[in-house]
């Protein structure tokens, strides 16, 4: 089961190469405009390019094929997802700054590439990457042997440690070592919690949001099932995605998301980030289709219908709905 | 070429040569050529939306509504691209056409061009099934002799997306030259992109084509041309069908769990003599029997889901 949830770093990776080769990535007036992101697909082209020569002629395989037949729906998804997850950073950052200090976990990082950027622009910021241990000793390698990320990841700031997230007393003591507890900590958890069990992601939510309790804020990207009747009534029970998605990944890559069908709506998702009397926090969550009807510009729009043609909008408002974005801050 | 065998190899998904989809083609073009613009279909009649390469489900489709040898069939387009078996369900569809004529009626749809069958999927399924793109060349010249639209009885209109600013009569679409790739713009290119919307009046389409258009443009349009219904597929509808306008437009979608995610239902619609409508709903063919044998095989691991 480990090795099956490390591979879906590999869809991560080839999606976002995807959109960064057709264009949707960077975004001009988003990442670089307001976030202040440069040499992004120079990053994320050199990236790729040396992590490609450590795969296997399989997987490499599996990602050209992916890269030639990146359908829209899931380029505008990748974007989606990046957006907006780089979009709350910001927003928080800039508020949280004024003391000089902040940090940044992210849990379950895979190949993720935002810590260059980011630490480049935020001289006082720290980051870690954590995930499984054989992810994490590959992007070490590629990181470390690399002259272009010598230039432009600051080592002294950066951070990559193995840990399974299941663990979470793990977690936490690698955590205490590496990050002070008193300063703001943003975690971030990019389609991580979805491969956790029930109580092992709750666990590690509720002992991370205590032990920083000071001032954070959780991040979490990840598909919700749909279906079902939620206590509002208004689910729809013909809502199948979720059960489909579910029987899909078993049959065609053993890949289990214990809490699809559990936290299958917004209100059930958030209802894991306030767990705990004792923390006041500020839960804010969208799906991925209203991110995108009401926070991305016509002008960023128009860019995007520039890119491909994107003929199916119904089946990416469909796909877009069971994607959600949660920024919990305390 | 034989076309009743033909017909049995593509109903098992079964490989097709070279030679035989370049001979159906061009007999399917010659016979096409000779069909109007806009063809004249009589009741009873059942008309079916997007297919999108789910030849399985096109099978159930023919089961549930009585099959080509009893009935007549109108299909509103887009045939190709998205599913895992776009060249089988065409060129069966293709197929009966040659062998029912009278029985079967193609509508052009959007995903029917050369552009966009090379982003959607039947180019490369081509690719992948020949190693070259003959097969999908042969195809895509038929795509430029299929009808723009069809109309049952005098009184119903079929298209694949819906209207044009540039078109107020039934009659204006048959002039139009459609021996041709689908154009970015203009009449031809709205019959095949333009959606329903509650809009005042012609609008922008969130598509990179075509125009949204109301409740004021349909009535219009319904009475300008002395017909009651406006028929149309293009979007996907969840539960199979969706009647707009107090009646006087259906959207009618018939790939079940579209692109294998999607999880909604399809739907046929069948007119009577007496133009009365009838909706059959049918479900996706499972991907797997019940001993897990695999039906649907999926021979490339997608990556449908953001993981």
């Amino acid at each position: 089961m480990e090795r099956i949830v490390q591979q879906t770093d590999l869809d991560a990776l080839s999606c976002k190469m995807a959109a960064v080769s057709k264009g949707y990535l960077p975004s001009k007036e988003l990442q670089e405009n307001v976030c202040g992101f440069s040499d992004y697909k120079t990053i994320h082209l050199e990236y790729f390019k040396s992590i490609m020569k450590n795969l296997g002629r399989r997987a490499q395989g599996q990602i050209n094929r992916s890269l030639q037949s990146s359908f829209p729906v899931m380029n505008y998804g990748t974007y989606l997802r990046t957006i907006s997850i780089d979009m709350v950073l910001h927003d928080y950052i800039s508020n949280h700054n004024d003391d000089g200090f902040i940090q940044i976990v992210n849990l379950g990082c895979g190949s993720d590439l935002r810590m260059i950027p980011l630490l480049s622009i935020y001289p006082n910021m720290s980051y870690i990457d954590i995930d499984y241990e054989p992810t994490i000793k590959l992007k070490g390698n590629l990181l470390g042997n690399s002259e272009f990320f010598g230039k432009v990841l600051p080592a002294d700031r950066y951070r990559l440690l193995s840990c399974d997230l299941s663990k979470h007393d793990e977690v936490i003591n690698l955590l205490k070592e590496v990050t002070d507890l008193t300063k703001p900590t943003i975690f971030i958890t990019e389609c991580a919690l979805c491969y956790l069990k029930d109580d092992d992601a709750q666990l590690l939510i509720n002992s991370l949001i205590s032990t920083y309790r000071k001032a954070g804020l959780w991040i979490s990207y990840d598909p919700i099932g749909g279906g079902g009747e939620g206590p509002d009534g208004k689910d729809d029970k013909n809502d199948r995605f979720g059960k489909i998605m579910q029987s899909n990944l078993r049959e065609t890559r053993s890949l289990e998301m214990p809490t699809l069908l559990k936290y299958r709506n917004k209100d059930s998702y958030s209802s894991r980030f306030k767990q705990l009397p004792d923390v006041n926090i500020d839960v804010r969550i969208q799906n991925l289709w209203e991110y995108f009807t009401k926070n991305i510009s016509d002008e960023e729009k128009q860019r995007l219908k520039g890119l491909q043609f994107l003929d199916e909008i119904e089946e990416l408002q469909v796909m877009q709905s069971h994607y959600v974005l949660l920024s919990a801050q305390w | 070429m034989n076309v009743d065998k033909t017909i049995l190899l593509l109903k098992q998904g079964k490989h097709i040569s070279e030679d035989t989809v370049y001979s159906l083609c061009l007999k399917a073009q010659e016979l096409l050529i000779n069909e109007a613009n806009v063809t004249h279909v009589d009741t009873p009649v059942t008309i079916c939306g997007d297919i999108h390469g789910q030849l399985h489900d096109l099978l159930t489709l023919f089961d549930k509504s009585g099959g080509v040898e009893k009935s007549r069939y109108i299909f509103l387009g887009d045939f190709v691209d998205r599913g895992f078996y776009s060249l089988e369900s065409f060129l069966l569809l293709l197929c009966y056409k040659l062998r029912y004529p009278d029985r079967i009626s193609l509508i052009r749809g959007n995903h029917e061009t050369r552009q966009i069958t090379k982003v959607y999927g039947f180019y490369d399924e081509v690719m992948r099934k020949y190693g070259n793109s003959n097969v999908w060349r042969y195809c895509c010249e038929v795509f430029d002799y299929l009808s723009l639209g069809a109309i049952i009885n005098n009184k119903i209109f079929c298209v694949h997306g819906g209207l044009s600013p540039d078109v107020d009569t039934i009659d204006e679409i048959r002039a139009i030259d459609r021996k041709q790739e689908v154009p970015h713009e203009g009449a031809m290119c709205d019959l095949l992109w333009s959606d329903p919307d509650e809009v005042e009046t012609w609008s922008l389409s969130p598509r990179g084509a075509g125009f949204l258009f109301g409740e004021n443009e349909v009535n219009k349009f319904l009475r300008t041309n002395d017909i009651e219904l406006i028929t149309r597929a293009h979007q996907l509808v969840m539960e199979g069908y969706k009647e707009m306008f107090n009646g006087g437009l259906v959207t009618v979608w018939s790939a079940p769990n579209y692109c294998y995610r999607c999880g909604n239902v399809a739907a046929v619609l069948r007119i009577e003599d007496d133009l009365s409508k009838n909706y059959t709903i049918f479900e996706a063919v499972q991907a797997q029997d019940g001993v897990g044998n695999a039906i649907i095989p999926t021979k490339k691991t997608q990556m449908d889901y953001f993981l």
